[in-house]
C-alpha cells in the first residue's frame, strides 16, 4: 500500500458504510480500537482473477483430492474451487493499520458464509469493514478481541462470500 | 485421504450422524505453503527457528484458516457429489496447532431442518491428548426436493 492511499483514508475519502454497533452481550470497545471506525468500510481490493493454478495450489496445500474441485466442469472446462478457498484471498491491508500491535494479535477464529461458488477466471472483489470490538476475561486474563468482516464479490456484481476475521489481543 | 463418500442427501441425514474420526499430520511444509499462499509470511509461519527466535512461541504454528479450511474438506467429503452444499461454517481457534503433530478431525450432525432442507454440525480438530484445539459449526444446504 502506498503512502498516497494511507494518507487519502486519514482524510477520509473512503466512504463510510452505514454503521453497525458492536453486537449485544458485547462489553464497550476497548479504547485501543477507535471505535468510530466499527462498520465503516475500508477500500476495496483490487479484483483478484482466480486462476486454475491458485485453486490446484490451494487444494494442494488442504490435502483436497474431490474431484468437483481437481477436475474442469465438462460444461465450460473450468476449475471451481473448494468453498473454504475463499478465505485464501487476501484482505485489503489498508484496514490493519487500524489495529494497534497487528503483529501481536494472533487468529481466534473465522467464519464463512459461502453464497455462490468461486470459479477460474473470476474476478474477485474483497471489501472489508471493522464489524466488532469487545472484550473478554479468561484463563489467561483480560483479552481484547476484533472482528473484521470481509465481502467477497464477483465480476458480476454477485456476493459470492461474507468472512468474519476474529483476532485476539492479550492485554 | 478419505476415501470418497456416495453423494449424501438431505432425506439420508440423521441427527447424530458421524464424521470421521479422520487422521492427519499437517507438515511444516504444507503450513509454510499455506501460508506463503495466502501473503502471511509472518515468522509464526515459515518455521520452528523462526517462530522461536522472532516471536517467542515454541514452535510454528499451522495458520488458523488453514485448520478451517481442514474441516470444510471433512464437512464436503461427507456430502460427497450430490446436491448438498457448505453453506456456512465458523471456527474458533482454541489453542495454537502445531505443525507435525497427529490430529483427528471430528464431526456430527445436530441439527436437521426440514423446511430449508439443511442440516447443522459440530466439528472439531483435536490432538492425541484428546483437546479440542479448533472447534466450530457448519450449516450444509440440499436445495429444493426433486
Amino acid at each position: 500500500m502506498s503512502s498516497d492511499e494511507y494518507d487519502s483514508f486519514e482524510s477520509g475519502r473512503f466512504e463510510p458504510q452505514e454503521g453497525r454497533q458492536a453486537e449485544s452481550g458485547s462489553e464497550q470497545a476497548p479504547e485501543r480500537f477507535d471505535p468510530s471506525l466499527l462498520g465503516k468500510l475500508f477500500d476495496l481490493t483490487e479484483p483478484v482473477t482466480v486462476t486454475a493454478q491458485m485453486i490446484r495450489d490451494y487444494c494442494a496445500a488442504i490435502g483436497e483430492d474431490n474431484p468437483a474441485y481437481n477436475e474442469p466442469s465438462p460444461d465450460d472446462q473450468l476449475l471451481t474451487a473448494p468453498p473454504s478457498f475463499a478465505v485464501l484471498l487476501k484482505r485489503s491491508e489498508k484496514i490493519y493499520r487500524c489495529m494497534p500491535r497487528y503483529d501481536e494479535a494472533f487468529a481466534a477464529g473465522q467464519d464463512l458464509e459461502y453464497l455462490a461458488p468461486i470459479r477460474e477466471g473470476d474476478r474477485i472483489t474483497l471489501a472489508s469493514s471493522m464489524r466488532e470490538t469487545y472484550e473478554k476475561t479468561g484463563r489467561s486474563g483480560k483479552m481484547s478481541f476484533v472482528v473484521l468482516r470481509s465481502t467477497l464479490t464477483n465480476q458480476r456484481g454477485e456476493t459470492v462470500a461474507h468472512i468474519d476475521h476474529r483476532f485476539v489481543y492479550r492485554s | 485421504m478419505v476415501t470418497r463418500a456416495p453423494a449424501k442427501t438431505f432425506e439420508t441425514v440423521v441427527i447424530g450422524e458421524m464424521l470421521g474420526p479422520h487422521a492427519i499430520v499437517i507438515t511444516r511444509e504444507q503450513a509454510r505453503n499455506y501460508a506463503l499462499a495466502c501473503g502471511m509470511s509472518t515468522p509464526r509461519f515459515m518455521s520452528d527457528e523462526d517462530a522461536r527466535r522472532e516471536e517467542g512461541l515454541p514452535a510454528m504454528l499451522t495458520p488458523g484458516n488453514m485448520t478451517l479450511g481442514i474441516l470444510a474438506k471433512l464437512v464436503t467429503d461427507w456430502l460427497g457429489s450430490g446436491s448438498g452444499q457448505l453453506a456456512r461454517i465458523g471456527t474458533t481457534f482454541r489453542s495454537f496447532v502445531h505443525p507435525g503433530v497427529e490430529l483427528t478431525l471430528h464431526g456430527f450432525v445436530t441439527h436437521t431442518d426440514q423446511a430449508a432442507r439443511s442440516a447443522d454440525l459440530d466439528v472439531w480438530m483435536e490432538n492425541e491428548d484428546g483437546e479440542r484445539l479448533v472447534v466450530g459449526t457448519a450449516t450444509v444446504a440440499f436445495g429444493p426436493a426433486e
